[in-house]
């Protein structure tokens, strides 16, 4: 087959994937009806119902809130704890970076749910503060409380970016400024940030954007206070008029987009001048942390408080809330003490289905994704011309796409593709749709796997008689084998994870925990809702202990 | 085996004129050398001929096997081409054992399994490592692996071997030596080749022709000792061996000899420039050909004596005058103090 | 005795020689062997239904054990997502479910009236309410009384609210006491809460009193009776507002915290609204399933095994309709199945009852 071939199909069918539930989108937004409804009609009709409802209004104005306060919290936390961890002498660093990253491979529906049980009004939390201090000093249910919390469960995203800057940075700048006499914080913010400001600048737009996506904190937190965002305005809006109403989620899809896709433009622009700014590196010795001697505990006091406040209280929540009938005010837990809940998840067959699906998206869909991403990579790899350009922007689209919606989309392609109906309800689906929603996820970790092979290698084949196919083949795949294993279980650890995309795609036989736990919570199965959210964590748990165990750096 | 020919060939990366239109002629059997400082093109101009690059304009083949037409839009793709190439990096792919990298290319050819086994194990005997066929690429030494990368390149018999400057990542003791064993091994095997270096002694040993690159075009080529005895233009005179340079006026340039002028006195030199007299000159000396004499005479410097430097076999003597510095070489140190230099007419050229 | 019965049938059947002649329940008609036939060359039955799949778990195993071949195909999905699946698997014409069985009355009968229903009158018809039948295609499969739930650990015994005048009275008396501390049904998100609102209008004529009592009362609303019931047991909230009896029955079960109240002046009652699908892959299976349904045996599953209620008079238990007339009386008001609930789905009705309800809230 020649290279043509190969990277025709490949980008041609990449498009087309990513495409076709996006054109579906637009389309269907600028019709009266559902598209499939031979009533339907062209028209803004559904944009100025939507642009003339105040929930609208006010779902948008929340979400921008929500992130722009989630960024404030996420960012400096973050690049703090970047330097305090890259950069310092705080006790146990090379164990605490897989603690640190938790939140990110933790479902957020499964940390609200936690949360819910732990410092809900009457959460175990909560009412021993009622015992101790006469009242409960916070509200979960509060806008203040859903930006705390999901600036806290953000802080890693900018953890990640920030450590990989500072890690790329010369530290002899920062001895310098120690020699002219300034500490360890004035290092930190004098020196070391500033020099990595665009990386962080990329974290703050990356998390901005995160915000925009947001949705299973406000589903769970919203709810009682009526906080809608824009992805649970959506979710809702089916009740607007009674009946559902696909034009009127398009057109919220298409505002969603509107406003994510600059993002995500922003965040390519940032992110190549933050790798600009790293490759001025010195030289790769490795030096002397600074030394942050009496701070060194209170340092590592304070990583330990947030990490209690975002892993350990909603984990523990949501596990104790497994084991118990009933919580709450005035209930002895001892009393309560139960397995029923585990042995009841045995009883659904929906839910052991789920429990196998999820685990048969995160082992083989996981490693059929790396293999398609590995295939686009390898597709454009080396190759000069405006078609790489084009399928970098490609690849970036559907990250433009919270996964809720993307998997309404593909239902609809499933739906109404005569060849691909057959497989509607069955997991391709799901597994198509996770892999074009982690797209641009996937493709980082493989291009970035790619980027480590040095280009004579592949040269010295192609001048020694192999043509392309053969060169990626014998060199190129076989260099990157560990990388591959390596973008694998990260994305499994995403695919457990995910819980989003498959809502819409849930059914018999497409039943994956993530979003059988959303369905389950609307039908109010707390029961099963909190043993299946562990036996989620545990499978996460497994698989960042396997990631640490070989070695994998948890990020691209 | 047929004539390796680049016409005109130009090309351009980015923005970046990096080619401007070289001819090159490699007959069969013949070494040359792509000699050049760094940015003058000479790797471009390699990886072009290999096929790794795509120039714009100018043509390369070999026989009337084309490689490359711009006017004609042939390009061969590297694959295709058949030809050796040794990297600076020597780029051994790190999976595969010394065995399976030589194999590579034979094995591309569809030679029998058999077949294969006796051809690499003869060049691995050839180049000294017949024993180390079943090691990893990182278990050898740097040497080593640069005669791996070469033994590579040469197992498929091409027309045309490419050395991208196969030398510089040894160190200065191990490079000359394998200096050596190159030229011996190209010359036993009665290969063709083109070696880019940046190191002009090592062009000199190894090549039977040297073309020279400034910026893209080729400023000079010929035998190792035409470019050093004759060199054309100011680049190519600065370029090779260790120079003094002497700038002044140019005040008379008759009959092949120039004068130039400074501080008041006159020196004559054979002359490498067309304009009558008048406006700047330089003239450039070999330092091993400068002279320390105590008395005036014709092209003679009045000059203090700065620091002398012991070099080993040899001193190394550092005039001065105003902001002329001039160094020469002496078999024993001078006095400090007042000295005259003298640049042998015959041995200056007036640029 | 059915077992032997039918075993008996055909035992008959086989001796007089007429072939594989299927079984019929009892008081069947005659050709009804011929639907039972079709049916177990269909071999499977799709049903798509917002029940629960673990309370529907022993309908289904009793309904594949009565007609052994014919394996059930069960999906739950929430309310307006059956709707959705359903019309757009409708329109795409490559298949859809058998039998749709959802608790969203209103979205059902939108559904029947759009023609997507198959018209057919059930050999069950008969033993049925009047009201839980309409144009022989939707059929009420339960009779769910909407109760109040409270926390008995929590609410003073005589606070409990033991009607609709009750509770406005308590929420007036001790509107501090109870703030935040109430919880119901969404209107402006659940159709479900919608459609309780609407019935209450015209069952209550204090209801918007109620409403806006609630509403100063900062009463917190939900999408989901599992959420709302979580959060009562917990004492985060103290009386959830029109919760499905059904849940509330189950849940109570497991856990003795949770009190019921059927309100004594009146009680809604909803009905689990089913119908074979026109384009229905496996419709002599779909028949045989909504059949058994409504049948006695499969109504006793609904009341005792399933917690759902049932509607039919001749069904004993808790979960019944003789349970639930034990309790209150003449007091049940079951929601008709018919065109009038199309008008809570008129757009213009419902953004003008929303815009009510959203002064209600302030309390105003």
């Amino acid at each position: 087959m020649p290279i043509v071939v190969y990277r025709l199909l490949v980008i041609g069918v990449t498009t087309l994937a990513v495409l076709a539930p996006l054109s579906l989108v637009i389309y269907q937004s600028f019709l009266t009806a559902p598209f499939f409804d031979p009533s339907a009609q062209a028209g803004f009709l559904a944009y100025s119902f939507v642009f003339a409802d105040p929930d609208f209004w006010q779902a948008f104005w929340t979400t921008i809130t929500i992130a722009g306060g989630m960024a404030a919290i996420a960012v400096p936390l973050g690049a703090l704890l970047a330097f305090l961890m890259v950069r310092t002498d705080v006790p146990g660093r090379e164990y605490l970076e897989p603690l640190i990253l938790i939140p990110i491979f933790v479902s957020a529906v499964v940390i609200a749910f936690g949360y819910v049980v732990a410092i809900g009004p009457v959460g175990i939390f909560s009412t021993l503060a009622k015992d101790i201090l006469g009242f409960v000093p916070w509200n979960l249910y509060s806008l203040l409380a859903l930006i705390v919390i999901a600036g806290l469960t953000h802080v890693p995203h900018v953890y990640l970016y920030s450590a990989a800057a500072l890690r790329g940075l010369s530290t002899d700048l920062e001895e310098a400024a120690r020699v002219s006499g300034a500490n360890p914080f004035r290092v930190a913010v004098n020196v070391s940030l500033p020099m990595i400001l665009p990386a962080i600048l990329f974290a703050g737009v990356l998390v901005f954007f995160l915000g925009f996506e947001l949705f299973g904190l406000p589903l769970v937190l919203g709810d009682p206070q009526d906080v809608l965002v824009l992805s649970t305005y959506l979710y809702k809006l089916t009740n607007k008029l009674g009946v559902p109403s696909y034009q009127l989620m398009a057109v919220v899809v298409v505002a969603i987009i509107a406003i994510t896709a600059p993002l995500v433009f922003m965040q390519r622009l940032l992110l190549r001048q933050a790798q600009r700014y790293v490759s001025v590196r010195g030289k790769g010795l490795k030096t002397q942390p600074l030394r942050l001697h009496g701070w060194r505990w209170f340092a590592f006091g304070a990583i330990m408080l947030w990490l209690f406040v975002t892993v350990v209280v909603p984990l523990f929540g949501i596990t104790l809330r497994s084991f118990v009938v009933t919580w709450g005010e005035g209930v002895k837990l001892l009393d309560v003490l139960t397995l029923d809940h585990y042995r009841e998840l045995t009883e659904y067959p929906n839910v052991i289905r789920g429990i196998l699906n999820t685990l048969g998206i995160g082992v083989i869909g996981g490693a059929v994704a790396v293999a398609w991403y590995t295939a686009i990579a390898l597709a454009v790899h080396r190759w000069n011309s405006g078609w790489t350009r084009l399928v970098d922007y490609l690849v970036m689209v559907p990250r433009a796409m919270p996964g809720l919606v993307a998997g309404r989309a593909l239902l609809w392609v499933f739906l109404f593709v005569p060849f691909l109906s057959p497989l509607k309800s069955t997991m391709v689906s799901i597994w198509l749709a996770y892999t074009i929603v982690w797209l641009a996820y996937g493709m980082r970790l493989v291009s970035g796997t790619l980027l480590q092979v040095a280009p004579e290698l592949e040269e010295a084949a192609r001048t020694a008689g192999a043509n392309d196919l053969r060169v990626k083949r014998d060199v190129t795949v076989p260099l990157i084998r560990y990388g591959m294993l390596a973008s694998w279980l990260l994305i499994f650890l995403i695919f457990v994870r995910e819980y989003s995309t498959g809502i819409y795609l849930l059914g018999p036989g497409t039943e994956v925990i993530g979003s059988l736990l959303v369905s389950l919570w609307g039908t109010g199965a707390i029961d099963l809702v909190s043993a299946l959210s562990v036996v989620n964590v545990l499978m996460i748990g497994v698989g960042l202990a396997v990631a640490v165990r070989l070695g994998v750096r948890l990020h691209g | 085996m047929a004539d390796l020919t680049v016409k005109d060939v130009a090309l351009r990366l980015g923005d970046n004129e990096i080619l401007k239109g070289v001819s090159v002629a490699v007959p069969a059997g013949e070494v040359v050398a792509l000699l050049g400082p760094s940015g003058s093109g000479k790797t471009t101009l390699l990886r072009a001929i290999a096929g790794l690059e795509t120039p714009h304009s100018g043509s390369i083949a070999i026989g009337d096997r084309v490689f490359f037409d711009a006017a004609h839009e042939v390009e061969l793709p590297a694959e295709e081409r058949g030809l050796g190439l040794v990297f600076q990096s020597y780029a051994l792919w790190p999976h595969r054992t010394v065995f399976d990298n030589v194999a590579y290319g034979l094995k591309l050819r569809g030679v029998s399994a058999a077949e294969i086994k006796t051809r690499v194990e003869k060049t691995l005997s050839q180049i000294g490592l017949g024993h180390l066929g079943a090691r990893y690429p990182h278990q050898l030494s740097g040497g080593q692996q640069q005669r791996v990368a070469i033994a590579r390149a040469l197992v498929y018999e091409p027309p045309v071997i490419l050395l991208d400057e196969p030398l510089s990542n040894l160190d200065a003791k191990l490079r000359e030596e394998a200096r050596a064993w190159l030229r011996t091994l190209i010359v036993t095997l009665g290969l063709s080749a083109i070696h880019v270096t940046h190191d002009q002694v090592e062009a000199m040993a190894i090549a039977d022709r040297i073309v020279l690159l400034d910026a893209g075009v080729v400023a000079q080529e010929g035998a190792p000792t035409a470019l050093y005895n004759e060199p054309a233009t100011l680049f190519a005179a600065e370029f090779m061996g260790s120079n003094d340079r002497l700038d002044g006026k140019l005040v008379e340039n008759s009959g092949g000899r120039a004068t130039i002028e400074l501080f008041g006195e006159r020196l004559t030199g054979i002359a490498r420039t067309k304009v009558a007299s008048g406006g700047k000159a330089t003239g450039i000396i070999r330092i091993e050909r400068v002279r320390c004499t105590s008395n005036p005479g014709p092209n003679r410097l009045k000059m203090e004596l700065k620091a002398p430097m012991y070099l080993g076999e040899r001193w190394e003597l550092v005039f001065a005058r105003e902001n002329l510095s001039v160094r020469a070489y002496a078999s024993a140190p001078l006095e400090p103090g007042e000295h005259y230099v003298e640049f042998p007419p015959e041995a200056m050229w007036v640029f | 005795m059915r077992h032997v019965l039918s075993s008996a049938f055909i035992a008959i059947a086989l001796a007089l020689g007429t072939g594989a002649q299927a079984q019929v329940p009892q008081g069947y008609p005659a050709d009804y062997a011929q639907i039972v036939d079709a049916a177990k060359k269909e071999g499977k039955v799709v049903i798509y239904a917002t029940t629960d799949a673990v309370a529907a778990n022993p309908l289904i195993k009793d309904f594949e054990a009565l007609y052994p071949g014919i394996t059930v195909e069960y999906s739950d999905l929430n309310s307006t997502e059956l709707y959705n699946r359903f019309i757009a698997e409708a329109a795409a014409n490559n298949g859809t479910a058998d039998v749709l069985w959802s608790s969203a009355m209103d979205l059902q009968v939108k559904l029947v009236a759009d023609g997507q229903a198959a018209t057919y009158a059930s050999p069950e018809i008969k033993s049925l309410p009047k009201w839980a039948v309409w144009k022989d295609s939707a059929y009420g499969t339960t009779y769910e009384p909407i109760a109040f739930v409270y926390n008995k650990r929590l609410v003073p015994e005589g606070d409990v609210p033991k009607n609709h005048t009750a509770l406005l009275k308590l929420l007036d008396a001790k509107t501090d006491f109870y703030k935040g501390k109430i919880t119901a049904y969404d209107p402006e998100r659940s159709g479900v809460g919608y459609l309780f609102c609407n019935e209450d209008i015209k069952d209550f004529p204090q209801a918007w009193d109620l409403f806006k009592a609630m509403g100063k009362a900062q009463a917190k609303l939900y999408t989901s009776a599992g959420a709302m019931m979580e959060r009562v047991t917990s004492g985060e909230h103290l009386i959830a507002y029109g919760i499905f009896g059904s849940y509330a029955l189950g849940r109570s079960k497991k856990d003795p915290n949770l009190g019921i109240i059927l309100p004594n002046d009146y009680t809604m009652v909803t009905s689990r609204v089913a119908f074979i699908s026109k384009k229905a892959k496996n419709p002599n299976a779909g028949k045989l399933f909504l059949d058994y349904m409504l049948s006695k045996r499969g109504q006793e599953i609904i009341a005792n095994k399933a917690d759902l209620y049932s509607l039919r008079a001749d069904v004993e238990g808790e979960a019944t309709i003789k349970g639930v007339t034990q309790l209150i009386g003449d007091k049940a008001r079951p929601v008709a199945i018919d065109q009038t609930l199309l008008e809570n789905l008129d757009q213009a009705k419902r953004l003008a009852f929303l815009s009510k309800w959203q002064q209600a809230k302030k309390g105003q």
